[in-house]
C-alpha cells in the first residue's frame, strides 16, 4: 500500500494550514504554541536552576535574557501562552458540546455545523488578544 | 500503566491540568508585576520568593501541572504523526521519562533554594 493509499501526508500534511480555512490555521498554531511553549518551559526550568550558583551565577544567566532578544523571545512566548489558553479553553467547550450547533438533517450543501461563526470569532479573539499581550508584556519589560 | 489508561481519562487530565496551571501561572506572572519587571527578578527577591513556602508550594505544583499538560500534548502530537503498538508505546514512556525527569530536575532547584542550601 503506498503512502498516498493511506492519505498519509506526515508532518507536510500536519503543518499545512490552506484548504480548511481559519480552523485549520488554529489547529497548526495551537500545536505550534504549545511545542514552543513547551521548549520554553523546559528552557525556564533549566535558567532558574542557575540560581544554585549564587548571586553571580543568577546574575550571568539574567544577563543573557534582558537584551533585545531575549524581550523578543519573552515577547513570542507571552503570546504563544494567551493564544493556547484562549484557543484551548474554545477547544475544551467545543469538546464539551458547547457552541458547536445543534443536530440535524445533512442538507447540502453540507455546512458543518462546528464551524460555526462562534467557534471563529473564539480563533479571531485569541489571534488579537495573544497581540495586545504581546505588546503589554514588552511594554512592562521596557518599563513603560 | 501507561497505555492501558484510557484516552478518554487521559483527556480528561489534560484540560483538569490546563485549567489548573492557567490559574496558577497567573498567580505566578501577578508575582512578578508586583514591583518593576527587573526588580522583581533581582537575585534577594527571587531567593525570598522560594524561601515563602506557599509560594515554593505553588511552583512545585505548577511544575508537576505544565510538565504533565505539556508532556501529553507532545505525546498527542507525536501519535497524530505516525501510529503503530510499538511507536506509541516508545511515544508514551519516553514522554512519561522526560516528565519525571524535569519534574525532578525542577524539584531540585526548588527544594534546595528553599531550605536555603545555596
Amino acid at each position: 500500500m503506498t503512502k498516498q493509499d493511506e492519505n498519509k501526508e506526515g508532518i507536510g500534511g500536519m503543518i499545512n494550514p490552506r484548504r480548511y480555512g481559519i480552523e485549520r490555521v488554529a489547529y497548526l498554531l495551537m500545536r505550534l504554541s504549545g511545542l514552543g511553549l513547551l521548549a520554553y518551559f523546559i528552557g525556564h526550568i533549566y535558567e532558574t536552576s542557575s540560581i544554585l550558583k549564587g548571586e553571580v551565577g543568577w546574575g550571568e544567566f539574567l544577563e543573557l535574557t534582558q537584551t533585545n532578544e531575549g524581550h523578543a523571545v519573552l515577547a513570542i512566548v507571552i503570546a504563544m501562552c494567551v493564544f493556547h489558553t484562549v484557543n484551548g479553553i474554545r477547544v475544551m467547550l467545543g469538546h464539551g458540546g458547547v457552541g458547536v450547533g445543534k443536530p440535524a438533517r445533512p442538507d447540502y450543501p453540507y455546512l458543518p455545523a462546528s464551524q460555526n461563526a462562534r467557534h471563529k470569532i473564539g480563533i479571531y479573539s485569541a489571534i488579537v488578544l495573544a497581540a495586545i499581550a504581546m505588546m503589554y508584556g514588552l511594554a512592562v519589560m521596557y518599563g513603560e | 500503566m501507561v497505555s492501558k489508561m484510557r484516552e478518554s481519562v487521559i483527556m480528561k487530565i489534560h484540560y483538569g491540568t490546563a485549567l489548573a496551571a492557567v490559574a496558577l501561572v497567573a498567580v505566578h506572572v501577578l508575582m512578578r508585576l508586583t514591583q518593576s519587571f527587573a526588580e522583581s527578578l533581582e537575585y534577594a527577591n527571587v531567593i525570598a520568593n522560594y524561601q515563602f513556602l506557599p509560594y515554593a508550594g505553588m511552583l512545585e505544583i505548577i511544575l508537576i501541572l505544565l510538565s504533565i499538560h505539556g508532556f501529553n500534548g507532545l505525546r498527542v502530537i507525536l501519535l497524530e504523526l505516525k501510529q503503530g503498538r510499538a511507536y506509541e508505546k516508545a511515544v508514551s514512556y519516553g514522554c512519561v521519562a522526560a516528565m519525571i525527569g524535569l519534574i525532578a530536575y525542577g524539584s531540585r532547584t526548588i527544594i534546595m533554594v528553599n531550605m536555603g542550601m545555596v
